[in-house]
């Protein structure tokens, strides 16, 4: 019934990369009516931009049916070009032109009049504040001011449907108010122009869109307005921030504790080291950038556990002594607990005194900065903080800071995607197409 | 506004001019690729006419060596120009600027046709500057007659020679992934191509045969200086047909082509 009123339409999107054999899409099927922004959010790699590519019919999905402006992207691509327009994440436009040949270029590409062509190409240059810079060559503009005349040119042409990949992407404050005063006018204006953003920003999401869409690993996980996800989320939100500890290992037990009060309904956790075996992030010099991290880590983490390999590493790689003495406190006391007194013989004094202190149990309480944050979604946080407290104390942490309030869209995001940094591991690449047909099989 | 009209799975003329328009400004602008496509042709011609003047017989009548190697570089810089032209899609690929053209509502066929034109009339530009030249160094004597009516006929020969080269580099382009490659082509395409066309030196018609750039050759030969191993008219079939397949081959492969 409300089928014409939706001007996207997407059914079971799938895509798979051959290439990197890495399943984008994963089934998504969703729809956006008429006149609606919606913001696509999601961790990088989620699959955002290849949704939008399969839309603007730049990518072939692998499978299923997607419909913009009531016509088929696979079908019809030449009628769904004629519907849209987009601004990519990466850069698109001729650097080798100026700035106002590459809005003209695109305008006659969309079949614009000569006449409305020269004042549109204005007010757009004039929107980004490029008007001054409309004759310089691109390649001679600033990152930012390719971002501008990237999204001037999107909207030169007004079509029925946008699509912005990150546009504000390393924008200013004042152009990224600008833009955003822009995108609601056309949205709100006589155009009802409908509009597909996608953005890091949750901020801008909160300010555009009716409605977000979280993706995460090819997936939907989550859409509504953003009033209703922050709704879902209900009550408030309290952050806790405790003193620099050496607990670490404790907390997913306090959490555990904290989650039994009746009213807490989640619970994440933001600090770098919930890995088991405490690997500090790795700096690699700069001139190493083709060695893959994931082996030199591995190799670490080889070498890190025989004490004998350590003094090799120790006495011939400087670097090495550095590394040991800024490691977190538990990783010290584990390679202090390899060595015997005979092995001591041969370590380097300055790591010598370290290990003998810590043996002792006489190191200093150190600071290196760890101050784990944990931040609770609860119904109502005036009931419940007491009983976390409480709780808190009974496992001995000692709280240094709280704070409480009213969930935002970040809240929801995180809440959705947690909050560990996303990288694509080795263990994510498993095989996607045996994976598909697997499931295909069991259908 | 709101409706554009454009019919889209036809050709759009206007934009295929704008498209062509915008590759001789590039052509026009880069003073650098210009310089060194006429250096590298003048190159050939002062190295390859510093042959003692002794004359070649092609078809039972006596050419003089510099007329032959003169009329036969200007052929091979439609090869050189036209196919690397036609990689100019790999340029726009990898700058990402292709996915512009390719998201904007006008047919594959108006992209493919705007490009290739451009590159065919800025190759055009380039064949007529080195005859010019070699007219001006004398390469093609003072005597005959209908010189400047040979190069008036040259013009349109060049542009459809043309059209099956970039036809060569656009299909090539397309299924490039990496700079790399780029040195793959020369070695297998164009060097070839080049050395086996007769252009430089004579070759019997046995080898000639082989290659279709050779009628290419052929035909610029017998425009400029009256000769050729092959009849004329088998010559322009032979062009007319081989550029027909590889603009036809170039066309599918810019419609299959994804950009990410
Ligand atoms: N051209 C490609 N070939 C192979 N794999 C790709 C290609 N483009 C994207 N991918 C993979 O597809 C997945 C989704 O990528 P996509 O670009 O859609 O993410 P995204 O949500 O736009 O991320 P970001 O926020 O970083 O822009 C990633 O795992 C990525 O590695
Ligand atoms: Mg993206």
């Amino acid at each position: 019934m409300t089928e014409n009123e939706n001007i996207i339409e997407v059914k079971n999107m799938t895509k798979i990369y051959e290439e990197g054999n890495t399943l984008a899409v994963d089934d998504i099927s969703f729809s956006i009516r008429k006149g609606e922004v919606l913001a696509l959010l999601g961790p990088n790699g989620a699959g955002k931009t290849t949704t939008i590519s399969i839309l603007a019919t730049l990518l072939n999905g692998t499978k299923g049916k997607c419909l913009v402006n009531g016509y088929d992207v696979k079908k019809e691509p030449d009628k769904v070009r004629k519907s849209i327009g987009i601004v990519f994440q990466e850069p698109s436009l001729d650097t080798d032109m100026k700035a106002k040949e590459n809005l003209e270029l695109h305008a006659i590409l969309y079949g614009m009049p000569k006449k409305y062509r020269r004042t549109k190409i204005e007010e757009v240059l004039k929107l980004v504040d490029l008007d001054d810079r409309a004759e310089v060559y691109v390649k001679n503009y600033s990152g930012g001011m390719k971002r501008r005349l990237e999204i001037a040119r999107g909207l030169i042409h007004e079509p029925k449907v946008l699509f912005l990949d990150e546009p504000t992407l390393g924008l200013d404050p004042q152009t990224r108010r600008k833009i955003w005063d822009k995108i609601k006018e056309l949205n709100q204006g006589e155009m009802k122009m409908t509009i597909l953003i996608t953005t890091h920003y949750m901020d801008e999401a909160d300010e555009l869109a009716n409605r977000i869409c979280i993706m995460d690993h090819g997936k939907i996980i989550a859409m509504d307005t953003s009033k209703n996800l922050k709704k879902k989320l209900s009550g408030d939100v309290i952050d806790i921030t405790f003193e620099a500890t050496e607990e670490r290992l404790k907390f997913p037990e306090m959490i555990k504790k904290i989650k039994e009060v009746p009213g807490v309904k989640n619970i994440s956790f933001s600090s770098v080291s919930t890995q088991q075996d405490m690997m500090p992030p790795l700096q690699l010099p700069k001139g190493m950038a083709n060695i893959d991290p994931a082996m030199i880590q591995a190799r670490i983490r080889d070498i890190i556990s025989n004490p004998k390999k350590l003094i090799t590493a120790w006495k011939n790689i400087p670097m090495t002594v550095g590394m040991f003495l800024n490691a977190p406190l538990d990783m010290k006391k584990r390679i202090a607990n390899m060595f015997d007194e005979k092995l001591l013989e041969e370590v380097p004094d300055a790591i010598k005194q370290v290990i003998i202190k810590i043996r002792k149990g006489e190191h200093e309480e150190e600071d290196n900065g760890f101050e784990p944050t944990i931040s609770i979604s609860c119904e109502s946080g005036g009931q419940q903080l007491p009983l976390i407290i409480e709780k808190i104390n009974n496992e001995g942490f000692s709280i240094k800071n709280v704070s409480m309030h009213q969930p935002t869209l970040e809240d929801v995001f995180l809440h959705y995607v947690g909050n560990q940094i996303r990288e694509e591991t080795s263990s994510q690449a498993k095989n996607v197409k045996e994976m598909i047909q697997m499931r295909q099989l069991r259908k | 506004m709101s409706d554009l009209n454009l019919v889209k799975t036809k050709i759009n003329y206007g934009v295929v001019w704008v498209l062509a328009k915008r590759e001789l400004l590039s052509f026009w602008r880069s003073k650098s690729r210009v310089i060194s496509s006429i250096a590298q042709a003048i190159l050939f011609l002062f190295v390859f006419g510093a042959f003692p003047l002794s004359n070649i017989v092609m078809n039972e009548i006596i050419v003089s060596t510099r007329a032959f190697i003169a009329s036969g570089i200007s052929a091979m810089v439609i090869l050189f120009t036209g196919i690397f032209g036609g990689m100019a899609v790999f340029r726009d690929k990898m700058f990402g600027f292709m996915k512009e053209l390719m998201v904007a509502p006008v047919s594959r066929r108006t992209l493919m046709l705007g490009r290739t034109i451009g590159i065919a009339l800025q190759t055009m530009i380039q064949v007529v500057i080195i005859i010019i030249l070699g007219v001006i160094i004398g390469y093609y004597g003072y005597e005959d007659p209908f010189l400047v009516f040979r190069i008036m006929i040259i013009v349109p020969v060049a542009f459809l020679a043309s059209l099956g080269v970039v036809g060569i580099g656009l299909t090539v382009s397309t299924r490039l992934n990496d700079m790399q490659s780029f040195g793959l082509i020369q070695t297998f395409i164009v060097m070839p191509m080049m050395w086996l066309s007769g252009a430089i030196a004579p070759l019997p018609p046995l080898i000639l045969m082989f290659n279709p750039f050779s009628y290419c050759v052929d035909l610029f030969r017998f425009v400029l200086i009256g000769v050729s191993n092959f009849p004329p008219l088998l010559d322009l079939t032979v062009m007319i047909v081989f550029g027909a397949i590889f603009i036809i081959i170039g066309a599918r492969s810019f419609n299959k082509m994804e950009v990410s």
